[in-house]
């Protein structure tokens, strides 16, 4: 199309785009224009006075025509012109960014990589891309993976960079080149970005000095046969011995709607296994799979689809995830406000969990308190703490039935930034004093509770219901409500379960609240909310509203061997303090690094009371896969309070551990573990088709444009009339446009052979 | 002479108590429901006891269990005239339900607890027990458990119940009630139960097992006993994780205690004993 335009218009659209229209003709134009009007009216008036045996309609199309071919001779003699401004052959600089990463090693559908574009066109040699653009600019190369770096010649590169850091590589090569007149840079990539900085933050200083970008993308769009597992996100650490449910996106393109196995695996053992329909193609399917980790420590959890028969690329087929899997005992505060079986059956349900203390703090009178599971004699003998520093020292907090009014107005607003800034997990009982009939409404705690309290109903006697509980499908997605049952019989698991009792109305959650259980009733409509929570601040707020759970134990309908009461609160709680955080935090930036570059470790720090401090003493203390071990101080990074900072650069490929340790005033403060391994990982086998709507973007962004290898050769062209640098004017005539002589003969021979038809010759 | 006129006085009152009938329940005409309140006359040791009417949850008649947080449960069991020689009709109901009924109210006045404040006698067998995880037993030296009361109290403890045993005497007693217990939890072993065990603490703190004497008894200088060289004793069995389940008072009265405590010639020393001793073991039954 580009070509046919050309050749009618003798320029390419580019060229129209960039340039300037005007007259080259000397003299003025309105007086060529007012020439051009008296030889129309003479035109018309030709016709109009000699009629002969036409008609007016005749006569009107006849001048018509006449008028227009008289226009085009008066526009050809006014020498239509573009002014464009060209850039300065070999005055400019050009930036040739190639990507050497390992996804341009990938064969094509015809068998041949990626790379030997870069082989064939960056080569030099007559007649190649490399060849146009050096005859106008001057050519500098750049190589980017995960890093950019200038190069001599595109031979030197290997293809087996880890990743595609597209911004880093825009950036670099701008930054490198700052001090040159340059035309712009050509980006050579499949496009495939697995960098983390989004590209936007490349853009806007391209955009601010008008250095466009013209890119080359490589590669199918699609590639197919394939299967790919798409992005698996779990927990960076769990509890040992906790469920852990996941959802896994599988790809299929042009393997049929077939079955396969999806594995799911550790370093020691397979975790799960179960076969998967593959969707239509190109449509993701999710597939949930449910397992658990018992050992404390860094486990590398991978989940994989064997490669199967005819599969172009098989690297895409697996995914791995570092999780941490704590054994720490997590201590969980549950406060009754009276005796009730709930306590009993509760603590029987998780005594066996190791990984749970569940210290109960029960009022058995008034002024009068209980104390179970407690550390020490002295832990919280005046009852429900009084102080941040005593209640943050629990990871989650269980309210049972108790008042509001029990508490003081400070410890209200403590109990509500338990959840909102130590970030702690919450969960509400239901109970006769518990919700709006507990008078929590209009608390600070109020805005926690994932439920709207309505005013109580049921009168003197207050309300009572019995209800049937069952699962939402987020709940069935939840972990806290599986049961421990295989996944496809957890929603049996809860229909056979005995129905329990409610005394707090309950129907509707807040906005953003995930509602995970109901309970039915053919008294009740709507449907209770049995089970419901939201993200509060830092933390987390649930809220169970039955009464008696316990049922799920004692009734006579459960056999005495059914674990359900059991499960559902150890998972219950589990999940509760999954992800609280800790004092000292630390994090790594990437999972898998490669050994050339460096890893940012982080840490947020922060006092007993999680308040961050900035004047801690924070070391890393990094093992490495040989065992040795390496100190090295991070700093404040002076972005946000409590966070600190340092790079590391791995020389050792194999799995390294970090323990920050934080220290203020000679007084320790806490430590963190995470974890990290360093190697070559396959990021660049995943979305790895040309994404051409995000090289396009690039292109559009920054004023260049995008190609492909059957559409570059214009390249060098088009860099010359868009491109910054050194330019200079250039006018290019329009009068000898073949377009408009065309039309010229186009006009009269209309005219000739409508006088044939008409007879008026 | 005492024993004889307690049980004539609580077999009256368990027959205003024992229909099947939810309107005979309270406040009927003892004559017009004479004789509906006897359990099976001699409950087989194997196959169901015999369908005759037998006492049914208040808290089923009333309202469905579940509106109080606790319900203060006695187990009505098959009983007399069996091999043992020593049959006895009705002996689940003895001191009932004024026994009962002055325990809860005094238990919701010592206690922040929401007590159903009625009596509320349950069969074994009836499935209903599963909503009351406290259940109290007395004179359990005249049980005789069916098969199916033997499985469904096994069922109970090992869900989680918790069985609170008092009101009997002597060695011929405890053997009634041991051949009747080790049928519901063979291989359980019954232990003395040390002052140190929380049960004595968890409320109030109790650092003496006292004989509590029945009604008659222990009143100026009068022994407490009910036989010779019997002595006050707690015990316990355990589950296989070492939680308490069953707590036994054995030679002496609690209930008795329960009963009287307004009686200004009933010891107070014995009836406070009695209630801080209920006290605990509800509180120690309902958080352990």
């Amino acid at each position: 199309m580009s070509s046919l335009f050309e050749l009618l218009f003798k320029y390419r659209p580019l060229v129209f785009e960039q340039g300037d229209f005007t007259f080259a003709a000397p003299g003025n134009v309105r007086v060529m224009v007012l020439v051009a009007a008296l030889l129309a009216i003479g035109a018309i008036g030709t016709y109009a006075l000699v009629r002969g045996r036409s008609t007016p309609t005749e006569r009107g199309v006849m001048a018509g025509l006449r008028v227009g071919l008289v226009g085009l001779v008066v526009f050809a003699l006014l020498q239509p012109t573009l002014v464009v401004s060209t850039v300065v052959p070999q005055q400019n600089f050009l930036g040739v960014l190639i990507d050497d990463s390992r996804s341009m090693a990938l064969a094509d559908a015809d068998g041949s990589p990626r790379s030997d574009f870069v082989t064939t066109q960056l080569s030099a040699g007559e007649g190649t891309l490399v060849d146009a653009l050096s005859e106008r600019f001057v050519l500098r190369y750049f190589r980017f993976s995960d890093v950019a770096r200038r190069v001599g010649s595109p031979a030197e590169l290997g293809y087996a960079g880890p990743r595609t850091d597209l911004a880093t590589a825009l950036d670099a090569a701008r930054q490198e080149l700052s001090g040159v007149p340059l035309s712009g840079l050509v980006v050579v990539t499949d496009g495939a970005d697995t960098g983390d900085r989004p590209i936007t933050e490349a853009l806007v200083p391209l955009q601010a000095g008008r250095i466009p970008v013209f890119t080359v993308g490589l590669g199918e769009e699609v590639i197919r046969p394939d299967i790919e597992v798409g992005r698996v996100e779990l927990p960076r650490a769990i509890l040992a011995g906790s469920t852990v449910l996941v959802d896994v996106m599988v790809t299929q393109h042009g393997m049929g709607r077939s079955s396969v196995p999806l594995i799911v695996e550790d370093d020691r053992r397979i975790l799960s296994e179960e076969s998967i329909e593959l969707g239509p193609d190109g449509e993701p399917v999710v597939a949930r799979v449910s397992f658990q980790l018992e050992e404390p420590g860094p486990h590398r959890v991978r989940f994989r689809i064997p490669p199967q028969e005819g599969e172009r690329v098989d690297r895409n087929n697996a995914r791995e995830v570092l999780v941490e899997v704590r054994g720490e005992r997590e201590k969980i505060l549950y406060f009754e406000g009276e005796p009730r079986f709930e306590v009993k059956f509760t603590r029987r349900a998780v005594e066996e969990d190791e990984n749970l203390q569940l210290v109960v703090l029960q009022r058995t009178a008034d002024s009068k308190f209980l104390r179970l599971a407690v550390s020490d004699s002295t832990e919280l003998q005046y009852g429900f703490p009084t102080s941040r520093e005593e209640l943050y020292r629990y990871r989650a907090l269980v309210l049972g039935s108790v008042e509001a009014s029990h508490f003081t107005f400070d410890q209200l607003a403590m109990i509500a930034d338990f959840v909102s800034e130590r970030g702690g997990g919450l969960l509400f009982l239901g109970g006769r004093d518990a919700f709006a009939e507990g008078g929590w409404a209009g608390t600070p705690v109020e805005a926690v509770m994932p439920v709207v309290l309505d005013q109580p109903t049921g009168g003197a006697d207050g309300f009572f219901s019995e209800v049937s509980v069952g699962p939402t499908p987020a709940g069935l997605a939840h972990p806290t409500v599986q049961l421990d049952a295989p996944i496809e019989d957890v929603a049996d698991r809860w229909s056979a379960l005995p129905p329990l009792t409610i005394v707090n109305r309950l129907t509707r959650t807040k906005p953003g609240a995930t509602t995970l259980l109901t309970g039915a009733s053919p008294d009740l409509t709507p449907d209770q909310v049995v089970l419901a929570f939201q993200r509060y601040g830092r933390g987390k707020a649930a809220a169970l509203t039955v009464q008696d759970s316990w049922l799920w134990q004692m009734h006579a309908d459960v056999p005495v061997e059914d674990q359900s009461h059991e499960a559902f609160w150890q998972q219950m709680l589990r999940w509760l303090v999954d992800g609280v955080p800790t004092p000292v935090a630390a994090t790594v930036a990437r999972e898998r690094v490669d050994p050339s570059s460096s890893v940012r470790i982080s840490a947020a720090i922060a006092d007993s009371t999680y308040i961050e401090v900035n004047d801690a003493s924070v070391t890393a203390r990094v093992t490495t896969p040989t065992g040795a071990i390496e100190e090295i101080p991070l700093g404040w990074t002076v972005e946000r309070d409590g966070d600190y900072a340092a790079e590391l650069r791995p020389v050792e490929e194999g799995d390294y551990e970090v323990e920050i340790i934080a220290e203020r005033d000679g007084v320790p403060m806490g430590s963190s573990r995470t974890y990290f391994r360093a190697g070559p990982g396959d990021d660049e086998f995943f979305g790895a088709g040309r994404r051409t709507a995000f090289l396009e973007r690039i292109a559009t962004e920054t004023g260049g444009r995008s190609y492909t290898p059957a559409t570059v050769a214009s390249l060098p062209e088009d860099i010359a009339v868009t491109g910054a640098g050194v330019t200079l004017v250039e006018e290019r005539d329009l009068w000898d446009m073949p377009a408009l002589f065309l039309l010229i003969l186009l006009l009269m021979g209309a005219e000739w052979g409508f006088r044939r038809i008409r007879g008026l010759v | 002479m005492t024993r004889l006129l307690r049980a004539g006085l609580v077999t009256g009152l368990s027959l205003t108590l024992v229909s099947a009938e939810p309107s005979a329940v309270r406040g009927t005409d003892a004559a017009a429901s004479e004789g509906v309140g006897e359990l099976a006359g001699s409950a087989p040791r194997s196959g169901a006891p015999a369908e005759t009417t037998r006492p049914v949850s208040r808290a089923a008649d009333f309202e469905r269990p579940g509106r109080h947080a606790f319900y203060w449960t006695r187990g009505a069991y098959s009983d007399g005239g069996g091999g043992w020689g020593w049959g006895r009709r009705n002996a689940w109901a003895t001191d009932y339900p004024k026994s009962d009924i002055q325990f809860v109210t005094v238990l919701q006045r010592l206690v922040r607890l929401d007590v159903f404040q009625e009596e509320n006698a349950v069969r074994l067998d009836d499935p209903i027990l599963r909503h009351f995880p406290v259940l109290y037993m007395v004179e359990v030296g005249y049980m005789d458990l069916g098969d199916s009361e033997v499985e469904a109290l096994r069922g109970f403890l090992d869900s989680g119940g918790f069985l609170i045993v008092d009101d009997f005497w002597g060695a011929r007693e405890w053997a009634v009630f041991e051949d009747n217990i080790t049928r519901v939890l063979p291989d359980k072993p019954i232990v003395d139960l040390p002052l140190e065990h929380p049960v004595f603490s968890v409320f109030y703190d109790i650092d003496e097992v006292k004989q509590v004497p029945a009604r008659g008894r222990g009143v100026r200088g009068r022994p407490t006993t009910q036989c010779r060289g019997c002595e006050a004793t707690v015990r316990g069995i355990f589950d296989d994780d070492g939680r308490l389940m069953v707590i036994i008072n054995w030679n002496t009265d609690l209930g008795d205690a329960w009963e009287w405590a307004e009686d200004p010639y009933y010891p107070l020393e014995y009836s406070t004993y009695a209630y801080q001793m209920g006290a605990n073991m509800i509180v120690y039954a309902m958080s352990h």
